[in-house]
């Protein structure tokens, strides 16, 4: 599924207490004692934009699910994709070299952050993997006809 | 999980990547209990929900069933009907025109449904009693693989109209909304001649709730399905209807004039879940509460698949005693404690009310909607408010009054039907698991046991496949306290599988509701799960 991708300031974001820092090193740093429990919000995402370091559909590293690591300007970056049978009913395949830009957030994870992927684009291809309000998405938010077809016969 | 819980080699070649182990031939003993195949016979209604794979698609998705079908009690199906959704587009009313099942004596055993437009499905199944018991999918054939975990139950008081769903109901529907986003919705209505004229509902869709839980009135309606190939006969023999509630259609099944079942079948959306009949136990005001109550949600957060388990007392007014256990995407939070705890009930629909308890250790309090339908039963959704923006996750499930404690080896005794549905890694690949089984309990050990799992691989189609009769052993701790966690003390509970030599434990965190059910969800110790479950006892 293409989307249009909004424009979204590159620009790193302060939202309350949380910074916004799109360096490995600070997505290992505890954001305070208290655990946040926290949700999305499209108000602070940023954009990242790298190349694919390695791709893993399926780490049992918390969050599980889909991962990336991304080699951006500030540093190697590790983004969580969510569900990763979303990038495969789009066929949209990750590889290492590849030159990807990734919307999405810093959320909290535990003690430390994660960088939450809401849009991966690869090349002219953008794939939708989190709701608007961050939930990750499955392969039911992007059906192409062929595949509502093919459910069609889902007995 | 839900769905919960809901995401992604050979199954031989996995279960040999998860387990340790020699090598060897598992032989099971031949199964002792007191089940036949004339322990299945009546008209049974059934749901599943879970994940299908066609021979065309890419990947995997979510699927969900319903239905019913007529078991003789020799070991054939005489006729049924089932309702399809897969993630939003339906097949609706497909004829059963046979089929066939077996029932060990531990109540474990096996259901194909042959349809009318050709082919068939299958089932792994075992008997709580003759009234019904637990399910998965194991369908696996040339066009389409399908998982998922259910169950089914005997229909009663037929044969069926409209007017047999009568009386006021409690209800829960969860899955996707017309966008592929989580949704969840908690609520009661009453029906009388087909028409619900007073039904509320709490809604959390795509984590969209309001700042105080409040819940949305709606109308609907209950019908025969006029485009019901089979005509009324549907309704009559299997209580398949249609409805519509707050302006999304359903098909329903009624299993009794205490149940209904509905599948959703508009605007894209994926809902599935029961109608419970609410009775005159259920408390007046906040005042009658005086119990402990075991809870279990499931559903997506941020970060991915959610279970929240646990526990607290209410008396009157006051909450106490709160454990909670959370599995957010693999990230364990143990909470041991609860401040600044309330719930309320609400004094205009009965039964609906909201508990609120914090943990020191995280940032906002856990709040739930529930709606009773006895004085301890219920249904649950989890309706915490983020620090930024709407809720943290969305998530839904059942409440049970703890009866029957002090929990021991001289009550928790006998044999028990076990399911478990969520989502598994193994050798690198992500997949929806769904597991039925049965086992012998003594002095707190699983002695002797059986089960099926469907570590589901959607990465290619003829590599899915489920692993049946692995021998089941394990054990309960109620690490010296009484079971009910009260005293701060968790419940924990192990089960290995042990397939062709090679066995693997997965570990659990347990909260029993009786000495007959008990909810559970796997621990850190099982970290390569997202998993919950129900432990039901057989008579």
């Amino acid at each position: 599924m293409k989307l249009t991708i909004r424009k979204v300031a590159v620009s790193l974001m302060f939202a309350g207490a949380l910074a916004f820092c799109l360096s490995a090193a600070a997505q290992q740093t505890a954001s305070s004692a208290t655990q946040q429990l926290q949700s999305y919000d499209q108000s602070r995402e940023v954009s990242l934009v790298g190349t694919v370091v390695k791709y893993d559909p399926a780490s049992s590293v918390a969050p599980v699910g889909a991962h990336v690591l991304i080699q951006s300007g500030s540093g190697q970056v590790d983004v969580h994709l969510g569900n990763s049978k979303v990038l495969q009913a789009s066929h949209l395949e990750l590889n290492a070299g590849d030159s990807v830009r990734i919307i999405g957030e810093n959320l909290a994870a535990g003690n430390g952050t994660i960088f939450a992927a809401r849009i991966v684009q690869k090349g002219t291809q953008a794939v939708a993997v989190r709701s608007s309000k961050g939930f990750p998405l499955t392969p039911a938010s992007s059906l192409s006809q062929n595949q509502k077809e093919a459910l069609g016969g889902v007995r | 999980m839900k769905r919960l819980l809901l995401a992604l080699a050979s199954v031989a070649a996995l279960w040999t990547a998860a387990c340790g182990g020699g090598g060897g031939t598992t032989v099971l003993p031949p199964p002792t209990g007191k089940f036949s195949l004339s322990s299945l016979m009546g008209t049974y209604s059934f749901v599943t929900n879970g994940e299908v794979i066609t021979s065309t698609a890419a990947t995997s998705f979510a699927l969900a069933r319903a239905g019913s079908f007529t078991a003789n009690g020799q070991g054939g199906i005489t006729a049924g009907v089932e309702d399809v959704n897969s993630s939003g587009v339906t097949t609706l009313a497909v004829q059963i025109t046979g089929g066939s099942y077996t029932v060990n004596a531990d109540g474990r055993g096996t259901l194909t449904l042959n349809l009318g437009s050709g082919g068939s499905i299958n089932f792994g199944l075992v008997l709580t009693s003759t009234s019904g018991g637990l399910m998965i999918d194991e369908t696996f054939n040339s066009t389409q693989a399908s998982t998922g975990s259910g169950n089914f139950t005997l229909q009663t008081g037929g044969p069926f109209t409209v007017a047999s769903a009568a009386g006021s109901y409690v209800f829960d529907f969860s899955g996707l909304d017309g966008s592929g986003n989580p949704d969840s919705i908690v609520g009661e209505f009453a029906a009388n001649a087909g028409v619900v004229n007073t039904g509320v509902q709490d809604e959390n869709d795509n984590g969209n709730i309001p700042a105080t839980p409040t819940p949305v009135s709606f109308t609907g309606v209950l019908a025969q399905d006029a485009l019901d190939p089979n005509g009324p006969a549907d309704l009559g023999t299997f209580g398949r209807g249609v409805a519509s509630l707050n302006g999304i259609n359903y098909v329903f099944y009624i299993v009794s004039s205490n149940r209904l079942r509905f599948l959703s079948t508009s605007n894209g959306e994926m809902l599935v879940g029961d109608a419970v009949a609410q009775n005159n136990t259920i408390p007046a005001n906040v005042a009658a509460l005086n119990s402990g109550f075991s809870f279990i949600v499931s559903g997506t957060s941020g970060n991915g698949g959610i279970v929240r388990i646990g526990r607290f007392t209410a008396t009157g007014a006051t909450v106490s005693n709160v454990l909670v256990d959370t599995n957010d995407a693999g990230k364990f939070t143990p909470t041991n404690s609860g401040t600044s705890t309330s719930i309320a009930l609400d004094p205009v629909n009965p039964g609906r009310g909201t508990v609120t308890f914090k943990d020191p250790n995280l940032s906002v309090p856990f709040t739930f909607v529930f709606y009773l339908s006895s004085a301890t039963n219920g249904v649950i959704q989890d309706v915490t408010q983020s620090t930024t923006n709407g809720a943290t996750d969305v998530a839904d499930g059942a409440i049970g009054g703890q009866t029957g404690s002090p929990f021991a080896s001289s009550n928790i005794t006998g044999t028990y039907a076990m399911n478990w549905s969520g989502l598994s890694i193994q050798a690198g690949v992500a997949d929806e698991e769904d597991f039925v089984g049965q086992a012998t309990v003594s002095n707190l050990a699983f002695t002797t046991g059986a089960a099926d799992i469907f570590e589901f691989q959607s990465i290619f189609l003829n590599n899915t496949g489920a692993q049946t009769d692995n021998a089941l052993t394990g054990s309960i701790l109620l690490n010296g306290g009484n079971g009910t966690g009260s005293d701060g003390k968790r419940s924990t509970m192990a089960v290995t599988l042990t397939k062709n030599g090679q066995a693997t434990t997965v570990n659990f965190v347990v909260y029993f509701v009786s000495p007959q059910l008990a909810y559970f969800a796997n621990t850190s110790t099982s970290s390569t799960r997202i998993v919950a479950g129900v432990l039901e006892a057989q008579p």
